[in-house]
């Protein structure tokens, strides 16, 4: 219960969001915690009785006073306190008093209350542990569920979904919003519950005792919560401003020092310091005004939580004093200590309340929006009779082929052909054509929308996706590797595969060479997206990749990106090694590669414009000639240049 | 087998860098001395409320409840002396909370203040520190790396600066506070709670360091966890392709179970000690009650004084929790700190001598003498006894495999190193005679990787020369071919170059740095002739706004292309940092074998034949020259 260092801030400073559709989103939530009701119900219990436990201590501690400490009053105040000290006597019900008690059972008295009073500490304690134990477990599993959940939806979703949405913001929205729920799961709603039991408990039992002591008590109540949301509201305000101010800090280093060799040699660093001294005095005030608030709020309510108690003992205090009936309550020295043990268990509820209610808001947010990534309808799903498509012999056909990601935005259009078993097809044509749109289709990552793509004459949209997919190899432009070895990174093609085959999958197109000369051969871990390896390595490892999964369809886009000579040259042999006898797809980039192949498509917005053997259509002078004069005709040149010349 | 680790790691933390970043705070003297007094004043007023609470209750027993102890005996009061009495220290209590919250809120108040003025000076220091850090510093150090140094570790240093040197401060003068007065008013009944303190600092320094290592812990599994998440929504092409979802999705469910694991470890923790510490806590109350009861009993101890034992009860566990926190919290700033020295007490290799003078217009005279170059700490040069001179005007073109130190010889010229031996003149003078800002202002850069910064194209253009004018920038446009496709944006020169340079195409980057490099009019002129995958058209027009870029300077050229090497003056093949063959291109096609090999094997061919101007584009890849350390040694 202590805050920890800053107190509410950190709480303060964090983002928050509003959900739109509470309800449904805490009824599907609440779907998640189903399974464990039974651990909600502990929960529940373990909080009501730990509550009592925090209610019934102030008054066992009144009860030490009024039932021991308190004997006769001075001999000037004797006739007032005839109705104190019948009052008393109601009052101890733990241990009953009678006039003529000696010493020793007011001792064996006050001890046995004392011990009642630990134990129930004890108690509070164990069920207060056990209790934020079980939420904690009951809460992880949830959250564990709905992790993998929004992992399994992401894999469902098609890649027209991914085209759409940045990865980084995906990530960030799932990580973000997990965090926050976990937060509110783990933390947040447990205080927030037991906070506000308490609170209606400690009035409901002020109440009961005294109406008119308990509204005296409670007078301050009203304005510590109006000083708690006013500022926490202004607090949190401020912070989004901070939140403003931090982005640019960050835009700015991030630019100056990214950028710091042409700051360096266009002379430009005294002017970039005096732009960061701005945007960094810029952050500073921000964060200033913002703890303003924050450093005004506990305070406020500490000074508040004193006014309480001053309150409680003066209007006691004189009731008493004068033997009075305070609106009908018989005042007792035991019954001022137990208001201010009341008073002094208020302070806290109402600040974690007002601070972590905004906490539980943003959390409903997060889970909305988690719920609303669950919701997003994959568009490419198996039908629900799809069979699986059996070992093929790899003839694909294009049949007045019309695709688009946007409706009514054409990027192909009646594009027909027919591949053969083991032909290699170049696809040629302009950056936007829609080259990389027909290579998207054969696995399925998009469905058509008019025709249809047959594998073995077989509708792609027939069979199930793993199966039509296990048949066909890709690799892609952006290489893709795995923070893994680099044994399993070439392993993700075959899982199955043993350890040699790998290696001979890595010797067959040339990787082993360079891989030989890693640290670790094939146990060196490559780094995020595997760093540490050129370009051109990465591309031969995924190469290896397709190789050990031995497809009958193979996809290829071909790298248009630089690497050295000696890699391009391996590059070029491996994919050789690779299209042989497989029905190939190639995005080209390479002249031998087209020179190599059965079947150029020539592709120009969306339509196929030429196709035929790279001889015909050189000879043919149109738009391929075109291509060809200006991008591949100087790789002649060179009449050296490796794999230039069949 | 946790606690030792991080006493292994509390034991490097030097705690001078902290030392130091306190030592900040003089600067911001006036704000510091507020909040301390500040944070004086509220912890005495706080130390008053629990005496006044006292003299309530003992107003109240006086009259109502309870014998008077022996020893005070009591003059005769009558209820209006103890009714002004109760409401006295009761408008008392009020008075002094009333001050407590004022001088705790100036106190943190003014506490964030000086801390974040310390702050603000440690980002500005590390940020100019940064951008004054020669090439050889940035070579070794990431970006990622450098901004969590400004951000992260000057937010942990703040920290502790603003928050936790106060809480220490005020946990001590609360904890003895409390102590003399607890020890004053009953000596016995003192002795019976000061057991419990030991215990509960024990405990919460426990708490401490065993729930940083934990937390840690949670940490690296929530980035495992990421990582796959990442790497799945990166890949995921990859991850359909190969119908990888089932593995995948039993690794992120092995990693979410491993996360959930450690997390149930951490509620454990956290469910045995923070209750146990509460129980601590409430048993000292509970013993308060039991042998003040009895003390009571006796006579030796009125109601209000036990009241106010056990509201300081409360006083001396606040600070020993706060303790407890602030011990990880100084480990960390103490860490934090001293990676923020070690950037701003990094040597500068390249800084101006305190006798240089600034560098008078060149002509452009760029001449090597015997320069050896290697890394610092390295003993393998990168360079080695390199001499060559270019004359006015000239065009030397670098030739070589990656690390043969083409770009280091580009890179001693505008001082961004300094040769390890020999010297590099301009116009007979010795780079490192002269202001690094006269040099470099009089040296035009084109890099490869091309960097444009946040602010409009204008702003980008005059990045060398803010002052320029409108008509200096669009005639450098126009001679670098921008301007036209500047003039196609709506907001022409206007528009926002977005991060880095977003919302511009490749070639139109490239462009705009060499309008960029072309404002400055440089004598001297450097440049990567590599233009990576923009189209045919653009290709052509950054040929072309290079050749004009060229016309007239001296320039060194790390060669691409064919009629880049055609044209030199001079031509310098290096390999493994020596120059081997030098040369104009006939020459160097006779006596030079492996220069015949260069020219056949990776020069971009722009045709090679009568029309050199064909346009040339990237598309085709085997081509640069830039990176193939193997391909000269291969053969």
């Amino acid at each position: 219960m202590f805050h920890g260092p800053g107190g509410p801030r950190h709480l303060l400073a964090q983002e928050t969001s509003k959900a739109g559709n509470v309800g449904a989103t805490l009824a599907r939530l609440g779907s998640y915690f189903k399974p464990y009701w039974f651990m909600l119900v502990l929960v529940t219990g373990l909080m009501i009785v730990n509550t009592w436990t925090q209610v019934i201590t102030p008054d066992l501690t009144g009860q030490v006073v009024d039932c021991f400490l308190a004997p006769a009053p001075e001999p000037q105040f004797q006739e007032l306190s005839k109705a104190t000290l019948e009052m008393r006597a109601t009052n101890c019900w733990y241990t009953p008093i009678h006039p003529n008690r000696t010493m020793d059972e007011t001792l064996a008295g006050l001890g046995g209350l004392v011990a009642t009073l630990v134990g129930i500490y004890l108690l509070g304690a164990i069920l207060g542990g056990l209790m934020f134990y079980v939420m904690t477990w009951t809460g992880q599993r949830v959250l564990k569920r709905l992790r993998v959940d929004v992992f399994r939806h992401l894999h469902r979703l098609s890649v027209g979904f991914y085209a759409e949405n940045e990865t980084g913001n995906v990530m960030s929205r799932i990580t973000n919003d997990t965090d926050t729920l976990q937060q509110a799961i783990n933390f947040a709603l447990i205080q927030v519950v037991s906070g506000a039991l308490l609170l209606v408990w400690i009035t409901w039992n002020m109440l009961t005792k005294s109406v008119a002591y308990a509204l005296v008590s409670m007078a301050v109540v009203p304005l510590m919560i109006l000083a708690t949301t006013w500022f926490s509201d202004q607090a949190r305000r401020a912070f989004r401003r901070t939140r403003k101010e931090i982005g640019n800090v960050n835009a700015n280093l991030q630019e100056s020092i990214a950028g710091v060799r042409e700051v360096q040699a266009f002379n430009r660093e005294n002017a970039n310091i005096a732009e960061f001294e701005r945007s960094s005095a810029a952050y500073r005030d921000a964060n200033i005004r913002a703890v303003a608030f924050t450093s005004a709020l506990a305070p406020t309510l500490e000074a508040l939580g004193y006014l309480a108690i001053a309150l409680v003992v003066v209007v006691g205090g004189i009731a008493l004093l004068r033997g009075e009936n305070l609106f009908g309550t018989t005042m007792s020295l035991g019954l001022i200590v137990t208001f201010l043990g009341y008073v002094q268990r208020f302070n806290q509820p109402i600040q974690q309340i007002s601070v972590l209610w905004t906490n539980i808001q943003s959390a409903i947010a997060g889970a909305e929006r988690i719920f609303d990534l669950l919701d997003t309808q994959p568009d490419v799903t198996d039908k629900s009779n799809a069979r699986a498509l059996p070992p093929i012999v790899g003839a694909v056909e294009f049949d007045r082929v019309d695709a688009e990601y946007k409706k009514g935005e054409r990027v192909l259009c009646g594009v027909s052909l027919r591949a053969e078993p083991g032909q290699t097809v170049a696809i040629v044509g302009p950056t936007g054509a829609g080259k990389t749109t027909i290579i998207n289709l054969i696995p399925r990552f998009y469905d058509v929308v008019g025709g249809a793509v047959k594998i073995d004459g077989v509708d792609v949209r027939e069979v199930t996706r793993a199966s039509l997919r296990a048949q066909i190899g890709i690799v892609l432009q952006d290489t893709f590797l795995f923070s893994d070895t680099v044994m399993n990174n070439i392993r993700y093609g075959r899982l199955d595969a043993t350890d040699a085959e790998v290696i001979a999958a890595a010797k067959l197109v040339r990787a082993d060479s360079f891989i030989e000369r890693l640290s670790k051969q094939y146990e060196t871990v490559l780094g995020e997206r595997g760093t540490g390896l050129s370009q051109g390595q990465r591309q031969l490892i995924s190469i290896a990749r397709a190789a050990l999964a031995n497809p009958r369809i193979l996809i290829l886009d071909e790298a248009t990106s630089s690497v050295d000579t000696r890699t391009e040259r391996l590059i070029q042999q491996a994919l050789e090694e690779l299209l042989r006898g497989r029905t190939s797809f190639v995005i080209a980039h390479r002249l031998s590669t087209i020179r190599n192949a059965d079947q150029v498509i020539v592709i120009q917005d969306g339509e196929v414009v030429e196709r035929g053997k790279h001889d015909e259509l050189l000879a043919r002078g149109g738009v391929y000639h075109a291509l060809y004069t200006s991008q591949f005709r100087r790789e002649e040149q060179p009449a050296t240049t490796p794999q230039g010349v069949i | 087998m946790t606690m030792k680790t991080t006493r292994a790691r509390g034991d490097r933390v030097s705690f001078a860098g902290l030392q130091r970043a306190i030592r900040y705070l003089f600067r911001y003297r006036r704000v510091a001395v507020i909040a301390y007094a500040s944070l004086f004043i509220s912890t005495l007023a706080q130390l008053m409320v629990p005496q006044l609470v006292q003299a309530t209750i003992d107003a109240i027993t006086r009259g109502g409840a309870l014998a008077v102890p022996a020893t005070t005996a009591p003059p005769p009061f009558t209820r209006a002396d103890l009714e002004t009495w109760l409401i006295a220290s009761a408008v008392g209590i009020v008075g002094f909370a009333a001050m407590r919250g004022l001088f705790a809120f100036t106190q943190s108040y003014n506490a964030e203040r000086a801390s974040q003025g310390v702050a603000f000076d440690l980002r500005n220091e590390l940020f100019a520190k940064i951008q004054r850090l020669s090439f050889s510093y940035h070579d070794q150090n990431q970006t990622g790396q450098l901004m969590i140094r400004a951000t992260d570790d000057v937010e942990k240093t703040r920290l502790f600066i603003g928050q936790g040197l106060m809480m220490v401060l005020q946990a001590f003068l609360l904890l003895f506070g409390t102590l003399i007065v607890l020890w004053l008013t009953n000596v016995p009944l003192t002795l019976v709670i000061l057991p419990t303190l030991p215990i509960a600092l024990v405990l919460f320094m426990a708490f401490g360091a065993v729930a940083q290592p934990l937390f840690t812990r949670v940490q690296q599994k929530l980035s495992t966890l990421n990582t796959i998440l990442q790497e799945n929504l990166a890949g995921i092409k990859v991850v359909q392709a190969f119908v990888r979802e089932p593995n995948e999705q039993a690794r992120f469910n092995r990693a979410a179970d491993d996360l959930m694991r450690q997390q149930l470890v951490i509620a454990r923790v956290f469910s045995f000690l923070f209750p146990f510490i509460f129980l601590i806590m409430n048993l000292g109350q509970a013993a308060v009650l039991y042998f003040g009861g009895r003390q009571i009993l006796g006579g030796a101890l009125t109601i209000g004084e036990w009241q106010k034992f056990s509201l300081y009860l409360l006083y001396v566990f606040f600070p020993l929790g706060m303790l407890g926190m602030i011990i990880s919290q100084m480990s960390q700033a103490a860490a934090s700190a001293s990676r923020i020295f070690e950037i701003l007490d990094a040597k500068n290799d390249v800084t101006d001598k305190p006798n240089a003078r600034a560098l008078a217009p060149i002509q452009g005279r760029v001449k090597f003498e015997n320069v050896t170059f290697r890394y610092f700490g390295s003993s393998e040069p990168v360079l080695s006894r390199v001499s060559f001179e270019a004359n006015p005007g000239q065009t030397i073109a670098l030739l070589g495999a990656t690390g043969s130190g083409k770009t280091t010889i580009i890179n001693l010229i505008p001082r961004f190193y300094d040769a390890s031996e020999g010297r590099v003149t301009i116009d007979d003078n010795d780079v490192r005679d002269v202001k690094l800002d006269s040099l470099r202002s009089q040296i035009g850069i084109v890099l490869q990787d091309t960097t444009l910064f946040s602010g409009t194209i204008r702003d980008n253009i005059a990045f060398g020369r803010p002052d320029a004018t409108m008509d200096a920038v669009i005639a450098a446009a126009r001679a670098a071919e921008a301007h036209d496709f500047i003039g196609d944006f709506p907001d022409g020169y206007d528009t926002l170059v977005g991060e880095r340079g977003a919302t511009l195409s490749g070639g139109q980057k490239q462009r705009v740095a060499i309008a960029r490099a072309l404002l400055l009019d440089p004598r001297i002129l450097i440049l990567d002739d590599s233009t990576s995958s923009v189209d045919l058209a653009t290709e052509y027009r950054i040929q072309h706004a290079l050749d004009q870029l060229m016309r007239g300077r001296t320039s060194f050229v790390i060669a691409q292309r064919i009629s880049t090497v055609l044209n030199a003056d001079q031509i310098l093949v290096l390999d493994k940092g020596e120059i081997v063959a030098r040369g104009k291109h006939e020459e160097l096609m006779e006596e030079s074998e492996m220069y015949a090999e260069i020219y056949h094997s990776q020069l971009i061919g722009d045709a090679g034949t009568t029309d050199d101007r064909r346009p040339a584009t990237d598309d085709i890849p085997p081509s640069s020259v830039l990176r193939p350390r193997s391909s000269v040694e291969a053969r």
